[in-house]
C-alpha cells in the first residue's frame, strides 16, 4: 500500500476501515448513482420525444374521448372528455375491488374454516379448493369464465330460476334495490340505521364486559345484532307507514319489450361478472390458508385456559381466540386486498372496461407514456392506501416489542 | 384355606377392539359421523360431491378434445418451428436439445444429493417426456426424430446421474455451475450462434410453456438475491440506501405487473439510446424480475424481523464483524424461517408469466387463446383448452409446493 494511503487516517483509524466515513462514501456513492440513472433515463426520454416525434404531453385529457364505455357507475357518455373517461374506468376498478373483497372475505372465511373442521370430507374437499385454485394463474381461470359466460344462451333464452334469476350470456339479473324511493326518507333511514348499528355496538361491549366480569352467559353477540337489527327494520316499517314511501325501492326483474331484454333489479353484467367470479374464487383461496393459519396459530392451551377461567366455548372464541387469531390474520389479509385490487387490472383481458383495459384503448389515439403514467399513479395511490390501513391497524394491535 | 376364586397366575387375554371404534367403521365414526351436525353435513356434503362428480363425469366424456391435439406440440414450443421463425422448419432440435440439457442437470442433481425426492423429481420428468414421444399422433405430424430425441432424456438422465457419481464433478458446488453453464447455454442454443452458421431465432418467436419456464427460471435465480438485498437495504441505519430501497420496494409493489410490462415495451426503448440492443423477451424478463425482487424482499423483510435479536447480539459478542454476523448468522435463519413464503413468491412469479399476453407474447395461455378466439370451429371447446392449461400450470406449481414443504421438513423447520 502506498505509503500516502496509510496516512489517511481519521480520528487514528484509517479511513477504510472508519465506519462513520465508510457508510457516509456508501450512502453519497447510491445516492448519486441512483439520481444519476434517473436523470439519465429523463435526459434519454426526452431526447427521445424530441428527435423521435414520440407523443407526450397531458392536453388530450380535456379533449373528448369519443368512445363508448360497456360498463360504468357513473354517468358517461362518449362526448366526455378522456380525463371524465379515466374517472368512469377508476371507479369501475374500484368496484370490483370492493365487491370482491367482501364476496372473497365472506368465501375465504368460510373455506378457512370448512379446512379446520372435524369432519374428514369438508376438511379435504377445502384443502382441494385452496390447492386447485391457488396454484393456477388468475389469468387462466378469468379467461375460463370468460368463454363459460360466452357459451352461454342469448338473453331471449336465457335461463331463468323462479322467475327470479335472470342468466343469459349479457349477465345476472336478481331482486334488488332498483333506486329511492325518497332521498329524504332515504337519509332518515340511514341515519336511524346507523344509530341502531350504534346502539348494537354499545349493548354487546356492556353484555360483553359483565360477562367477563361477572360470568354466566349473556348472549352479548345475539343480544347486540337483534337490536340493531330491530332498530334498523322497525324504522323502516315506521317511515314507510308515516310517509308512505320506503327508502330503497325493490323490483324483480322481467324481461321487457321485443327483444326480451331484462329491466328491474339488479343486474350484473357479463364483464363484471367474469371478472369478479375470477378473482372471488382465486383471493379466497388465499385468504382461507390466511384464516386457517391464523386459527391455528393460537394455542390450544389458550382455549382451555379460557374454559377453566369458566368462559362459555362461545365466550372462549370470542374474548380469548378471535383476538389473537386476528392479529395474526389481518396483515396478510389486508395485503391480500391489496393483490385483489391490482389483480383486477386483469379484467383488461376478458372486456371488463377498468382503468388498465380503457388505458390500454387510449393509448391506440393518444400517448401511451402519458396515459400509464397516470394509471399507475392511480394504482399506486389505492395500494398506499390499502398500506396505510394496514400498517395503522398493525400499530394499534402489536405487541410492545422488547428492542 | 379355601379359596372361591381362582388365583390368575397368566394375565388375561387380551380382547378384541370394540368393532365400533376400531377400523374402518371407527374411522368413520370418528371423522364424519362424529356428532349430529357433522352427520348432517356428510350427508349434505356428500350428496352434492356425487352430483358435481357425475356432472364432471359427463362433462369430460362429452366435451370435445380435439382442439388440445390440435394445438399439440405448440402447447411447449408456440411458434419456435414455425416459418415465420425459422424457415424451413429445422429448429425443432433445439427446445429438444436444451431439455436433454435440463434433463442431464437433473440426473446430476439426483446423483449428488441421492434423496428419494431428487430421485423421483427427475424419473417423472423423464417418464413424461418419455410418454410424450408415444403419443398418437401421425409420423408426419410428430415425426421419428421428434420421438426418438424425447427417448433420448432417459439416456441423458442416467448420463447425468453417472457423471455426477463417478466423476469428481459431483458436488453441490459443480451442480451449481453447470446449472448456470446450461441455463446460458440453453438459450444460446434457442437463439442460434449465427457465428457457428445455425439460423437465428428471434426472441419475439419463443413461446408455448418454453417461454414460460425461461422467464421463470431467470425469474427465480435473480429475484432472489436481489430480493435479498434489498431487504437488507431497507431495514439499513443509512437514511439513503433504506429509503432508495424502500421506494423501489414500494413502487413495484404498488402497481400491477401488467401495466408494468406495457410500460417495459413503451418506456424501456426511450430510457436507453437507439443503439441499445432492443429485446422484449429482455425487457418482460427484466420487468418479471425486478417485481417479483419487491415482494421477495418484503418476505426476507419479515424472516429478518421475526428474528430474535439476542441472535445478531451474541453473534456480535462472539467478534463477528457484522456483515459476518449478516451472512452467517441473521439470513440463514431468516431464511429458513420464510421458506414457505418464498417459495409461495416463486409460484406466483411462474402464475405471472402468463401476463405477457400483454405485450403480444405467446406463452402458453395466449397460444390456447389464439386457438379458440375468432375460430368458430373451435370456439365451443374454449373451456376444455381452458381446463387442460390449468391442469399444465397445477402440475408445476403443486410440485414446488411439495418440494418446499419436504425441503421445509428435512430442514426441521418448527422442530428446533
Amino acid at each position: 500500500m502506498p505509503a500516502f494511503l496509510q496516512n489517511l487516517t481519521y480520528e487514528g483509524v484509517p479511513v477504510w476501515r472508519h465506519a462513520r466515513i465508510v457508510q457516509w462514501t456508501l450512502q453519497i456513492v447510491s445516492g448519486v448513482a441512483a439520481v444519476a440513472l434517473v436523470i439519465w433515463f429523463i435526459a434519454n426520454i426526452g431526447l427521445a420525444i424530441d428527435s423521435r416525434n414520440i407523443p407526450f404531453g397531458f392536453g388530450f385529457l380535456d379533449t373528448e374521448y369519443q368512445t363508448p364505455i360497456g360498463e360504468h357507475f357513473i354517468p358517461y357518455d362518449p362526448s366526455d372528455t378522456y380525463l371524465h373517461a379515466l374517472l368512469v374506468a377508476a371507479v369501475n376498478t374500484l368496484v370490483v375491488a370492493v365487491l370482491g373483497v367482501i364476496l372473497a372475505t365472506i368465501l375465504g372465511i368460510l373455506i378457512g374454516v370448512a379446512r379446520l373442521s372435524s369432519n374428514w370430507l369438508v376438511s379435504k374437499l377445502a384443502l382441494a379448493y385452496v390447492e386447485f385454485f391457488r396454484n393456477v394463474p388468475l389469468l387462466v381461470q378469468l379467461l375460463f369464465w370468460f368463454f363459460i359466460v360466452l357459451t352461454l344462451p342469448p338473453v331471449r333464452e336465457g335461463i331463468v330460476f323462479l322467475d327470479l334469476f335472470y342468466l343469459n350470456n349479457s349477465g345476472v339479473s336478481m331482486p334488488g334495490p332498483s333506486g329511492f324511493g325518497s332521498m329524504g326518507v332515504f337519509f332518515i333511514w340511514i341515519v336511524l340505521a346507523i344509530l341502531g348499528i350504534g346502539a348494537g355496538v354499545l349493548l354487546y361491549r356492556r353484555l360483553a364486559d359483565r360477562e367477563l366480569a361477572l360470568g354466566g352467559v349473556a348472549h352479548p353477540v345475539m343480544a347486540g345484532w337483534a337490536l340493531a337489527l330491530a332498530i334498523i327494520v322497525s324504522s323502516w316499517i315506521i317511515l314507510s307507514l308515516v310517509t308512505g314511501t320506503s327508502p330503497i325501492e325493490w323490483s324483480t326483474p322481467a324481461p321487457e319489450g321485443r327483444f326480451g331484454r331484462i329491466a328491474g333489479g339488479v343486474t350484473f353484467r357479463a364483464g363484471l361478472v367474469v371478472v369478479l367470479l375470477g378473482l372471488v374464487i382465486y383471493t379466497a383461496a388465499f385468504i382461507a390458508e390466511i384464516v386457517r393459519a391464523g386459527i391455528q396459530s393460537v394455542g390450544r392451551g389458550q382455549t382451555e385456559a379460557a374454559r377453566s377461567l369458566g368462559l362459555t366455548p362461545m365466550g372462549a372464541l370470542r374474548a380469548v381466540i378471535f383476538p389473537q387469531a386476528l392479529r395474526v390474520i389481518i396483515p396478510p389479509l389486508i395485503s391480500q386486498y391489496l393483490n385483489l385490487t391490482k389483480n383486477s387490472s386483469l379484467g383488461a383481458a376478458v372486456g371488463y372496461p377498468e382503468l388498465t383495459g380503457v388505458g390500454i384503448t387510449m393509448t391506440q389515439r393518444e400517448s401511451a407514456l402519458s396515459i400509464f403514467i397516470l394509471i399507475m399513479a392511480t394504482y399506486l395511490a389505492m395500494s398506499l392506501t390499502w398500506s396505510l390501513i394496514g400498517n395503522l391497524y398493525n400499530r394499534h394491535i402489536s405487541f410492545e416489542r422488547r428492542r | 384355606m379355601t379359596t372361591t376364586q381362582e388365583t390368575r397366575t397368566s394375565p388375561a387375554p387380551s380382547l378384541p377392539p370394540p368393532r365400533l371404534e376400531r377400523g374402518t367403521i371407527g374411522w368413520i365414526r370418528a371423522n364424519l359421523l362424529n356428532s349430529r351436525f357433522n352427520t348432517g353435513l356428510t350427508i349434505l356434503v356428500g350428496i352434492a360431491l356425487i352430483f358435481a362428480i357425475w356432472f364432471a363425469i359427463q362433462w369430460v366424456l362429452s366435451a370435445d378434445w380435439t382442439v388440445v391435439g390440435n394445438v399439440g406440440g405448440r402447447f411447449l414450443i408456440g411458434n419456435y418451428n414455425s416459418d415465420q421463425a425459422c424457415p424451413g422448419n429445422n429448429c425443432f432440435w433445439r427446445p429438444q436439445a436444451s431439455l436433454l440439457l435440463v434433463t442431464f442437470l437433473m440426473g446430476m442433481g439426483w446423483g449428488v444429493a441421492g434423496a428419494k425426492l431428487m430421485r423421483n423429481l427427475a424419473l417423472i420428468t423423464v417418464g413424461a417426456c418419455v410418454l410424450l414421444a408415444f403419443l398418437p399422433y401421425s409420423f408426419e405430424r410428430m415425426g421419428m426424430d421428434v420421438r426418438v430425441l424425447l427417448v433420448a432424456n432417459m439416456v441423458s438422465v442416467a448420463a447425468g446421474w453417472a457423471f455426477a457419481r463417478y466423476t469428481r464433478f459431483g458436488t453441490v458446488k459443480w451442480v451449481v455451475i453447470f446449472s448456470v453453464v446450461i441455463f446460458i447455454l440453453s438459450l444460446a442454443i434457442l437463439q442460434g450462434a449465427s457465428f457457428l452458421g445455425m439460423q437465428t431465432v428471434d426472441s419475439r418467436q419463443w413461446s408455448g410453456l418454453q417461454l414460460n419456464l425461461i422467464l421463470a427460471l431467470a425469474g427465480i435465480v435473480l429475484s432472489l438475491p436481489i430480493g435479498i438485498g434489498l431487504a437488507l437495504g431497507r431495514r439499513s441505519h443509512l437514511p439513503v440506501v433504506k429509503w432508495l430501497c424502500v421506494g423501489f420496494i414500494e413502487v413495484f409493489r404498488g402497481v400491477p405487473l401488467i401495466t408494468l410490462l406495457f410500460m417495459s415495451q413503451h418506456l424501456v426503448p426511450l430510457a436507453f439510446p437507439e443503439t441499445f440492443p432492443r429485446n422484449s423477451l429482455f425487457n418482460a424478463g427484466v420487468v418479471i424480475t425486478m417485481f417479483s425482487s419487491a415482494y421477495m424482499a418484503e418476505n426476507i423483510r419479515g424472516g429478518l424481523q421475526a428474528l430474535h435479536p439476542g441472535q445478531a447480539e451474541a453473534a456480535r459478542a462472539l467478534g463477528l464483524a457484522s456483515w459476518q454476523t449478516t451472512l452467517f448468522i441473521s439470513l440463514p435463519q431468516a431464511i429458513r424461517n420464510v421458506i414457505p413464503a418464498i417459495v409461495g413468491q416463486f409460484i406466483s412469479l411462474f402464475k405471472d408469466t402468463s401476463l405477457v399476453y400483454i405485450i403480444g407474447m405467446l406463452d402458453i395461455v395466449n397460444i390456447s387463446r389464439k386457438a379458440v378466439e375468432g375460430r368458430v370451429e373451435f370456439q365451443g371447446s374454449a373451456p376444455e383448452i381452458f381446463v387442460f392449461v390449468a391442469i399444465v400450470f397445477w402440475i408445476f406449481t403443486y410440485t414446488m409446493s411439495y418440494v418446499s414443504r419436504r425441503i421445509e421438513r428435512n430442514l426441521g423447520v418448527g422442530e428446533r
